[in-house]
């Protein structure tokens, strides 16, 4: 049995707030950083997309199976949590057409990169932060997003090509 | 682009946030958290106990049983951090005279909701003398209250 299958397993036998803790210590530092990833940096919104991908994965946790990757479930969640969000609320929809690289470009490297993935329209964005920040195949990406493979790689050609007209 | 960070630690805030929406929720239940005078109340009252059940019986003293009741509220004052057993000792050794006298019956942790922590069974003449006994419980020089009523059967 896999560490976190028995993690899994303790929290739904006791439901406590111990059992609890041990999921949350092992799986919120990839979430948070998923979710700063997909908001563009934005902490607040991070914070919330992580409580509320826990407050679903806590009810939805008796339907995990351990063919998939606790983690690779929570993040798919948190994605999809995402995504609802932004079809709800109409400040998000317009974040994709801001444009602040040129701006916002540093000295550091790494930060410019992550300046400029926080940049990429949401769908691209997406994708490349799970295929090429996270490892995930063009599969398992069409299956979190509920989209076609054909889709998820057109979508990372994109997040590709906007990235390197970006990047100095 | 594989080598940006994939975990990243929020803020420890953000812990207590998922916590208590979990727990609005239904989903999560609370840690019980047992107040330290609780606890240390109660390790008195079972030491004391356990040093009662492993002395010799004694003849019961004539009289009637009454019952005290230890009340382990927030006047209770806990001893200095380190001096907990000197706390225990002294409880002890009024119990153990009670029992050479054979004015202890026994004493039990009440274990459940409210503020009753604790109780002995005392012998006594009378009710004043109840009264009386149970002044003498260290307990009281520490602000822990108490309430003692005739046992009847």
């Amino acid at each position: 049995m896999t560490d976190d299958l028995a993690l899994v397993e303790k929290f739904l036998r006791t439901r406590g707030e111990d059992a609890f803790d041990a999921l949350y210590d092992a799986h919120t530092p990839a979430l948070y950083a998923l979710a700063m990833r997909l908001t563009g940096g934005d902490q607040s919104e991070a914070e919330d997309l992580v409580q509320e991908s826990w407050v679903r994965a806590v009810r939805a946790l008796s339907t995990f199976r351990a063919q998939s990757q606790l983690r690779s479930w929570l993040c798919g969640l948190l994605v999809n949590v995402r995504r609802v969000r932004i079809r709800t609320d109409w400040r998000m929809v317009d974040a994709p057409d801001m444009d602040p690289v040129a701006e916002t470009r540093g000295p550091d490297e790494a930060l410019d990169l992550e300046r400029a993935i926080g940049t990429l329209p949401e769908g691209a964005r997406d994708v490349f932060v799970l295929h090429d920040v996270y490892g995930y195949t063009h599969r398992e990406i069409a299956e979190m997003l509920g989209i076609v493979e054909g889709t998820s790689k057109s979508q990372l050609t994109r997040a590709r090509s906007l990235l390197r007209s970006s990047l100095p | 682009m594989t080598d940006l960070p994939r975990e990243r630690q929020p803020d420890p805030a953000l812990k207590k946030r998922v916590v208590s929406a979990l727990v609005a929720a239904g989903l999560v239940r609370r840690r019980r958290v047992w107040p330290v005078w609780m606890v240390a109340a109660a390790a008195v009252v079972v030491l004391a106990i356990g040093v009662s059940v492993v002395r010799p019986r004694h003849t019961l003293a004539p009289g009637k049983t009454y019952v005290l009741l230890l009340y382990q509220d927030s006047t209770y004052r806990m001893p200095p951090k380190g001096h907990g057993a000197e706390r225990v000792a002294e409880i002890v050794r009024w119990a153990d005279s009670l029992h050479a006298n054979g004015k202890l019956e026994r004493g039990g942790h009440l274990v459940g909701p409210g503020p009753i922590g604790g109780m002995f069974l005392i012998r006594a003449q009378s009710d004043s003398d109840a009264a009386r006994i149970a002044a003498t419980c260290p307990f009281t020089r520490y602000g822990g209250r108490q309430e003692v009523k005739r046992f009847e059967e």
